[in-house]
């Protein structure tokens, strides 16, 4: 895949029948907002092609064939100690490793995570936030991490805070990870670098694990509409994507890995694995043991936002941290019938919209109703039709609505 | 791998209600009052709620067949509105007029706005409208609940006599006993005491369902508990309610009746639970609930202490519903993070 993240896609720099290294970069772009994508395994590239894409369909990917005797990319929290000492890169240092190492936010968006960390004089970032909430139910990947690799993790947070010379730095974690808030708290009491590390257990709730409300949480502030944290002077990043850091800046390892949440009722062994970015679904639904016979929907992502997909080839990407397989139990026959206007999704929406306002304008198709109820403040999160008792899609007819809204701009430039 | 796979657009996962069983949940929640009404209006109460709910329910059947709709019965709406209705007429109205009420409540009320969801008017509170418009007499006709006096036959069974004992309503019954001021002030306090014990239990006259303050807050913190309906409107309608009655009680206690005895009385409990939290004519937000509800609450007051109807609180209901689309508009929400680009 070659396009993992926000920004311009990278352009392959192998050529077919090459054989590559693992490690070795496969795709590279020069803008400043991309990441380069690197070679998982030993392999040869057997194809240049398109592939199916979890979020664009369809997109242009290298097909690598794995050698035969491939040694496993094992995990390597235990090359970090608590003794490490940030202040021996220098911020500039820290960016270049992040960018070679073509590091994305592991914890969806997928944005260079270079492009976040680079010290912008104007308007400096003044609150660093850890990221360990998971983002959805079902997802446990980020535990696990904040588990076993709790020193990294502080490491990659070092060196975050580093780059960014910034020591206002929080730990978010859900509360119902107590052991989590323990680890992280035991590994700072041993960790100089890490003194000024605030862990915080925030509400277990979903979207908890989202930016802006978690940046609400924590420090009750609200990100601007249509605004990114930075502009708040805040920086969000996942505790994945500060274990990358970590390994990228210490032991010059690109992005090439990461941990997968694969679960669901419809999985036989469901569990997390350690697994070379590009491997395709129905590879890492094997290794947890295959599905069950009433398995049917198979989701990259999670239940709420995640993409359900029919191309089981599709591979992992540097931002999918779990494969949620739903059975038939799970889903539910959904018939839609009039909204009773009760409010449910008004009360469920955490940024504070309308839905049932701007789904009913989409759907006679009153665009500009609908954005006059700030429809573009819609973060996909899904909750209204969660949990709507007339069961209307919501959130699809909003994301129908976004579409059309950018397809239109597209045909009537100003 | 061959599996029939599923694919559709996010969420995946949904709460498991509907607006069937949202409907389900009132519908129990009623059952209290139900009971209640039953007992002191013995096989009358019935029959009427019977009526309602029945002739409500063919009304919607009748509806969807004329107007080419798929049935909407399923929702289980039209079985509320019967029962609301029913509850808030009085035990002795004859049937035909139930049948009326409950046509006009449904037909009018509802299904000439386009079903559930889009019309303005509580569709109980339109049929109890029209009832009061054609038949007011009747409307205010209460007989005294059957256990209130041991001799007595059956409501049902006498209801249609001339000779049925009436009772005024508590309301009315305590304005007429402040009024009368010959009455030594004990007694005057002993005898409000007496009706307001008899209107926590049910045993006076009014409508159906409205006489039982146990069995109506039984039912109100039933739906609280379930989060089927917000605690806001409820207790906004009571609190303002109680507020405006305060303060008419503090001014000139001699002419006005004690606030507790107006929140007890007269349906303000069923319309703070049951009626004013009807979701498809409340308001939407948060906010545009509160001043629903206190809306509802002090116009209540108002008609009750100003105006001839003792229960004001139908044409309270009524009223908001009919500026609910302009409390909507004004308590437009804001996204978390303020307007863009404002
Ligand atoms: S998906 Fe629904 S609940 Fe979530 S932000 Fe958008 S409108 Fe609000
Ligand atoms: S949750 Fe559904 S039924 Fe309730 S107001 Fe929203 S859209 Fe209407």
């Amino acid at each position: 895949m070659l396009s993992q993240h926000i920004g311009a896609i990278c352009k392959p720099v192998v050529n077919k029948r090459d054989h590559i290294a693992a490690g070795q970069l496969i795709g590279n772009a020069e803008a400043f907002v991309s990441a380069p994508v690197h070679s998982p395994v030993n392999g040869t590239v057997k194809d240049i092609a398109l592939q199916s894409h979890p979020v664009l369909g369809r997109a242009e990917a290298i097909i690598i064939e794995s050698d035969e005797d491939n040694p496993p990319k094992q995990p390597c929290p235990d090359k970090f100690s608590t003794d490490f000492d940030p202040s021996r890169f220098l911020p500039e240092q820290i960016f270049d490793a992040v960018r070679k190492a073509g590091i994305v936010g592991m914890g969806g968006a997928g944005f260079p995570t270079s492009v976040k960390i680079k010290l912008n004089p104007e308007s400096p970032i003044n609150t660093i936030i850890i990221n360990g909430c998971e983002c959805e139910p079902f997802i446990t990947c980020d535990y696990r991490i904040m588990l076993e690799w709790t020193v990294q993790i502080l490491t990659g947070v070092s060196l975050i805070g580093r780059a960014l010379n910034c020591g206002n730095i929080y730990i978010a974690v859900e509360d119902n990870k107590p052991d989590a808030v323990a680890a992280f708290e035991q590994a700072i009491r041993k960790m100089p670098s890490a003194s000024s590390m605030k862990v915080v257990a925030v509400k277990t709730k979903y979207p908890q694990g989202g930016e802006r409300q978690l940046i609400k949480s924590i420090i009750n502030k609200d990100v601007p509409t249509g605004g990114i944290p930075p502009m708040i002077n805040v920086l969000v990043a996942n505790v994945a994507t500060a274990a990358a850091i970590a390994e990228a800046v210490l032991l010059d390892n690109p992005l090439t890995h990461r941990v997968v949440t694969v679960s669901g009722g419809g999985i036989k062994n469901p569990g997390n694995f350690y697994a070379p970015i590009g491997t395709s679904a129905s590879h890492l639904i094997e290794l947890a043991g295959g599905l069950n016979d009433n398995a049917v929907k198979i989701i990259l992502g999670g239940p709420m936002m995640g993409f359900s997909i029919a191309d089981l080839s599709t591979p992992l990407t540097k931002t999918g941290g779990a494969i949620t397989v739903l059975t038939d139990k799970d889903i539910v026959k959904r018939k839609e019938t009039p909204c009773i206007r009760c409010g449910r999704c008004v009360e469920a929406c955490p940024v504070n919209l309308n839905p049932t306002r701007i789904a009913h304008a989409v759907k006679h198709n009153l665009l500009d109703a609908a954005q006059e109820y700030y429809m573009s403040a819609c973060i996909e999160c899904g909750c209204c039709s969660y949990i709507c008792p007339a069961d209307i899609e919501l959130s699809g007819f909003i994301k129908t609505g976004k579409i059309l809204v950018a397809r239109q701009k597209k045909l009537m430039p100003k | 791998m061959a599996q029939n796979i599923t694919v559709s657009h996010s969420p995946h996962i949904y709460k498991r209600h509907s607006t069937q069983s949202v409907m389900l949940d009132v519908i129990i929640a009623l059952v209290p009052a139900m009971v209640a009404a039953v007992i002191f209006f013995r096989t009358k109460a019935i029959i009427l709620t019977l009526v309602c709910v029945a002739s409500c329910c063919l009304t919607e059947w009748l509806c969807n067949l004329a107007r080419k709709k798929p049935n909407s019965l399923g929702d289980l709406s039209a079985v509320i509105t019967g029962l609301i209705l029913a509850f808030s007429i009085p035990p002795t109205l004859p049937y035909w007029a139930a049948i009326i009420g409950s046509v006009f409540a449904i037909a009018i009320g509802k299904m000439v706005f386009g079903g559930l969801g889009a019309n303005i008017f509580n569709p109980a509170m339109a049929g109890r409208c029209f009832l009061t418009a054609c038949f007011g007499t009747m409307m205010t006709t209460w007989t005294v609940p059957a256990t209130f006096d041991a001799n007595m036959p059956l409501i049902g069974t006498v209801s249609e006599v001339p000779a049925a004992i009436t009772q005024a309503t508590p309301l009315a019954l305590i304005k007429e006993v402040i009024k009368n001021k010959s009455t030594e002030q004990d007694e005057n306090i002993a005898a409000i005491k007496g009706i307001l014990k008899n209107m926590f239990i049910g045993s006076t006259g009014g409508c159906l369902g409205e006489t039982s303050t146990l069995a109506l807050l039984l039912g109100g913190g039933y739906l609280l508990i379930r989060k089927t309906i917000s605690w806001i409107i409820p207790v906004a309608v009571l609190g303002s309610a109680f507020i405006c009655a305060f303060i008419a009680f503090e001014l000139d206690p001699h002419h006005y009746v004690a606030p507790w005895i107006h929140l007890a009385g007269g349906g303000l409990l069923i319309c703070a639970f049951f009626i004013a939290t009807d979701p498809v004519t409340a308001p939407l937000t948060k906010k545009g609930m509160w001043i629903f509800g206190a809306g509802v609450g002090a116009l209540t007051m108002l008609i009750r202490l100003v105006g001839e109807y003792p229960e004001g609180v139908m044409f309270a209901v009524l009223l908001m519903n009919s500026v609910t689309p302009l409390i909507d508009r004004f308590t437009k929400l804001t996204p978390a993070g303020g307007k863009p680009n404002a």
